[in-house]
C-alpha cells in the first residue's frame, strides 16, 4: 500500500491575465482561477499508481482559502486526503519558502512513498518546486517523467522513463521518490458525478502557521523567501511586420521589391 | 431561363471605379478559394470578377451594375459553406463581404447589436460576452460570418434551449437584385404586421438579396454552466436519453451525440482524447454532451443529480462532469473540431444535414450506417441530438472520385427519402445551396417548390443574384 503525496497549485487563467501598464502588476482582479494544468497530469499518474497498488493519495497545496477548490478538483478524480498552508504569514513566498512551509506540513501527515508535482507552474514556471521538494523530504528524483514502468515497494525502488532532450531513458531510484511528470501518457481524466458529488462534501485539513510542529516563522512568507522580484515588466517586443497587399501578388512581389531596393537590400 | 452576360472591360471598369483597384480583382489575381466552399466534391466554378465590398452602398452600385448588364452576381462571405452555396455557378461578379466587419453598437436599453454581415460569429460572440451579453446561435463554424449565418437560418449547439439565427434577427438592411436599399423589420420583438419579408430573407441564401446589415438579439449571459457527458454502449440507448432529459424539466443548453468513430478521429486529429471510448473495459457506442446553464451552483447540482437519474434509467455508463475552465476549453474544443477532423483525414466527402425527429434519430442512423457498410462508404456522424439534426458524413480515402461520386448518390439517395418518410427536413441548417435542391424538392413536393420558384422571380425576374441555388437551376 503505496502513500503518495501530490503538490498542486492554483493559478489564474494565465490566458487572461494582463498587464498593468502603469504599474507593471499583473491584474488577477476578476480572472478566474483553474488548478496548474500540468499537476493535473502529475495527479493523473498518482491515481494510476493508486490504483495499481493501492493506498492513500493525499494532496497539498499553499495558498489562499479559495484554492481549496482546486484541492476539490483533485478529490473528484481519484484523491483520498487533501490538505491546504493558508494563512497571511505564507504570502509572499518564492520557491525556497513555499517548499519550506509544504514539507513540514507534509511531515504532519506522514511519510511519503511517492511524491508528484507538476512540470513546473504556468503563472511562475520557475519549475523549482519540485527538486526543492525532493531534497526536503530527503527523496530521490525522476525529472520529467514520461512512463511509471514500475513500483516496488518491498524492495524500496521505482523504475521510470524519463525524457531527455535527445530521446528517453529508463532509470531506477530508491523510494521515497519525487517525480516530476510530462504530460504524454498522463493527461488529466474527467472526474464522474458521483466523484464530484463526493469531492463538494470532503472534509480538507487546513494548516496554518499556528498548526504546524515546529515551522520556523522565519523561513515562511516573503521573510523567509531567497528572491525578491523587484519590477516586473513586458518584453520589449520587436516592430511589427508589414503586410504588403496591393491587390495581387504581381503588384505586391513589385511594391516589395521597391521597398528592398529602397532600403538598400538588394 | 436566361442567359448571361459577360464582364466586359468596360463593366470592369465600372466596377473598379466602385471599390477601387485594390479591391478590385479578376483573371489569375482571383484566389481558387472563391471557387468553392468548404464541400469541393461539388464542383468548382470561377468568378470572372471579385470586388470587396465595405459598405451597403458599395454593393447597391455594384448589384445595379450588374442588374443593367445583365451578370450573374453572387453574395460570399467567409466561404464556410457547405452546400456551394456561395459558388458562383455561371461566372459573373462576386461581393466578398469579409471587410464588412464592424460591431456598429449595442443598444443596451433594447438588448440589441448593429452588425455589418461580414462580422465573424465568434468575434460577435466575444465581445457580446465583454458586454455581459450573449448571442445565443453558436454554429459550430465558429469563423463564418452573420451574413452567412442569417442567409442559411444557422442553428447550432445552443438551438435546443435558446432556437436558431431566426429567432434572434430583429431587423436588416438588404439591397435587392435592382440595386435598390431597402430595410426590414424593427428593433421591437413582437410584430403582426403583413407578410413577413424579413423572415423570407433569412435562409434565402443570397437568392433574393443581399444582407448587408443587421440588428441582432441578445441576451444577459449565464451566470454558471457545467457539461456533461454521459457515454453509451450503442446509439439507440445514447439517444433514448434525449426525450428523458426535456421530459425531466432540465432544460439543456445543448445535448450533443457523437458516435465512437468520430470521438476515434478527433481524438487522433487533436492529440487529445476527451470523449471516452471505454469505460470499466466496455467500448463506448456514442456519447452524449449536455450543457446546463443556471444561475448558481446549487440550481446546477439540483440539475446534474436529476441527470444522474435519467442516466442510470437509460443505461449510461457513467456522467462525467465538465466544471472547470480547462476541461471545458478541451471538451468544446474537441467537439468542434469534429468536421475539421473529418476533413483532415479523409480524401473524398460528402455530407447530409438532415432533422428527423427526436424519436427517429437511431434508426435514421442506423439505416445510413447499413447503406455506408453496404457500399463500403465509411460513415461518420454526430449532431444536435437535442433538435434532431444530424450531420452524417461519407467519407472514403480508397475510391476514386467518380466511382465515390456514383455510390454516394445512391446513398443520399435513399437517405433522404427515409427522411421524407419519417416527415424529416433536408437540411438543419447547412441550407440547400446547388447541392440538396433536388433533395428538396423531393421533400417539400412540386406545389411548394414552384411556389419557391414563383417567389424568386418576384424578387429577381432576370435571375441574376446567386442563380442556380435553393430553387432555381443554371442558366445556360
Amino acid at each position: 500500500m503505496l502513500n503518495i503525496l501530490v503538490c498542486v497549485k492554483q493559478v489564474p487563467d494565465v490566458d487572461l491575465v494582463k498587464m498593468d501598464p502603469e504599474t507593471g502588476n499583473l491584474v488577477r482582479e476578476g480572472v478566474p482561477t483553474l488548478t496548474n494544468p500540468l499537476d493535473l497530469n502529475a495527479l493523473e499518474a498518482a491515481v494510476q499508481m493508486k490504483e495499481k497498488y493501492g493506498g492513500e493519495l493525499t494532496v497539498i497545496t499553499m495558498g489562499p482559502p479559495m484554492a481549496e477548490s482546486t484541492l476539490r478538483e483533485c478529490l473528484a478524480v481519484g484523491a483520498t486526503k487533501a490538505a491546504i498552508v493558508t494563512g497571511r504569514p505564507f504570502g509572499g513566498a518564492d520557491t525556497l519558502s513555499t517548499s519550506y512551509s509544504i514539507v513540514k506540513a507534509a511531515d504532519m501527515l506522514g511519510k511519503f512513498d511517492l511524491i508528484f508535482c507538476g512540470k513546473e507552474s504556468v503563472d511562475g514556471a520557475t519549475g523549482q518546486m519540485g527538486s526543492q521538494l525532493a531534497e526536503r523530504f530527503d527523496a530521490s528524483q525522476i525529472t520529467g517523467c514520461l512512463l511509471i514502468e514500475e513500483v516496488n515497494e518491498e524492495e524500496g525502488y521505482i523504475i521510470a522513463q524519463r525524457e531527455m532532450e535527445t530521446g528517453a531513458e529508463t532509470v531506477k531510484a530508491t523510494l521515497p521518490c519525487l517525480l516530476t511528470v510530462e504530460k504524454q501518457n498522463y493527461r488529466g481524466r474527467i472526474p464522474n458525478l458521483k466523484g464530484k458529488l463526493a469531492s463538494k462534501k470532503a472534509a480538507i485539513e487546513t494548516f496554518t502557521e499556528n498548526n504546524i510542529d515546529g515551522l520556523d516563522l522565519n523561513k515562511i512568507g516573503e521573510p523567509g523567501s531567497g528572491t525578491i522580484v523587484p519590477r516586473i515588466y513586458p518584453p520589449d517586443l520587436p516592430e511589427p511586420g508589414q503586410i504588403i497587399d496591393e491587390g495581387s501578388t504581381e503588384k505586391s512581389v513589385a511594391k516589395l521589391m521597391d521597398m528592398l531596393a529602397e532600403k538598400g537590400a538588394i | 431561363m436566361s442567359s448571361y452576360n459577360k464582364v466586359t472591360p468596360q463593366i470592369a471598369d465600372q466596377l473598379k471605379a466602385v471599390v477601387g483597384e485594390k479591391r478590385f480583382f479578376e483573371g489569375e489575381a482571383i484566389k481558387p478559394e472563391y471557387s468553392h466552399d468548404e464541400m469541393p466534391i461539388y464542383g468548382k466554378y470561377f468568378p470572372e470578377v471579385v470586388c470587396e465590398a465595405e459598405t451597403t452602398e458599395e454593393i447597391s452600385e455594384i448589384v445595379k451594375i450588374c442588374a443593367a448588364n445583365k451578370i450573374p452576381v453572387v453574395p460570399r462571405g467567409a466561404g464556410t459553406g457547405l452546400v456551394g452555396g456561395c459558388v458562383p455557378l455561371n461566372g459573373g461578379v462576386i461581393i466578398s463581404t469579409r471587410r464588412m466587419d464592424k460591431i456598429l453598437g449595442y443598444d443596451m436599453d433594447n438588448l440589441v447589436v448593429h452588425v455589418q454581415c461580414g462580422v465573424l460569429l465568434q468575434d460577435l460572440a466575444a465581445d457580446a460576452l465583454d458586454h455581459g451579453l450573449m448571442y445565443p446561435p453558436d454554429p459550430g463554424e465558429k469563423t463564418s460570418t452573420l451574413g452567412g449565418n442569417v442567409s442559411t437560418n444557422a442553428g447550432g449547439m445552443k438551438a435546443v434551449k435558446y432556437g436558431v439565427t431566426r429567432d434572434y434577427v430583429l431587423a436588416m438592411t438588404v439591397v435587392l437584385p435592382s440595386g435598390e436599399i431597402m430595410k426590414l423589420g424593427k428593433t421591437v420583438c413582437k410584430t403582426s404586421s403583413g407578410y413577413s419579408l424579413l423572415h423570407l430573407m433569412i435562409g434565402s441564401e443570397g437568392t433574393l438579396g443581399i444582407i448587408t446589415e443587421m440588428t441582432l438579439k441578445l441576451i444577459p449571459k449565464p451566470i454558471v454552466d457545467v457539461s456533461l457527458i454521459l457515454p453509451f454502449p450503442d446509439i439507440a440507448s445514447c439517444i433514448s436519453a434525449v426525450p428523458k432529459i426535456k421530459l425531466a424539466n432540465l432544460d439543456p443548453q445543448s445535448i450533443e451525440f457523437m458516435d465512437a468513430d468520430i470521438v476515434k478521429s478527433s481524438a487522433a486529429f487533436t492529440g487529445n482524447s476527451v470523449f471516452p471510448q471505454e469505460v470499466n473495459g466496455e467500448p463506448v457506442g456514442a456519447s452524449i454532451l449536455v450543457t446546463f446553464v443556471g444561475n448558481s451552483e446549487d440550481e446546477l447540482d439540483l440539475k446534474m443529480e436529476k441527470l444522474a437519474e435519467v442516466a442510470e434509467e437509460t443505461g449510461a455508463f457513467d456522467v462525467l462532469v465538465v466544471d472547470t475552465p480547462t476541461l471545458k476549453k478541451d471538451v468544446w474544443a474537441a467537439r468542434s473540431s469534429f468536421l475539421t477532423a473529418i476533413e483532415a483525414d479523409t480524401k473524398l466527402l460528402d455530407e447530409m444535414d438532415v432533422v428527423v425527429p427526436v424519436n427517429r434519430i437511431a434508426e435514421f442512423l442506423l439505416f445510413t450506417r447499413e447503406l455506408g457498410d453496404k457500399h463500403d462508404i465509411y460513415m461518420r456522424n454526430f449532431g444536435h441530438a437535442g433538435d434532431g439534426n444530424l450531420h452524417i458524413y461519407c467519407c472514403s480515402n480508397d475510391l476514386e472520385e467518380e466511382e465515390f461520386l456514383r455510390r454516394v448518390k445512391i446513398i443520399m439517395d435513399a437517405s433522404y427519402a427515409k427522411c421524407v418518410e419519417f416527415e424529416g427536413q433536408v437540411s438543419g441548417e447547412h441550407a440547400i445551396g446547388h447541392a440538396k435542391k433536388y433533395y428538396l424538392k423531393e421533400s417539400v413536393g412540386d406545389t411548394a417548390f414552384n411556389l419557391m420558384q414563383e417567389i424568386k422571380k418576384v424578387f429577381d425576374p432576370d435571375m441574376i443574384l446567386n442563380p442556380g441555388k435553393v430553387c432555381t437551376y443554371i442558366c445556360e
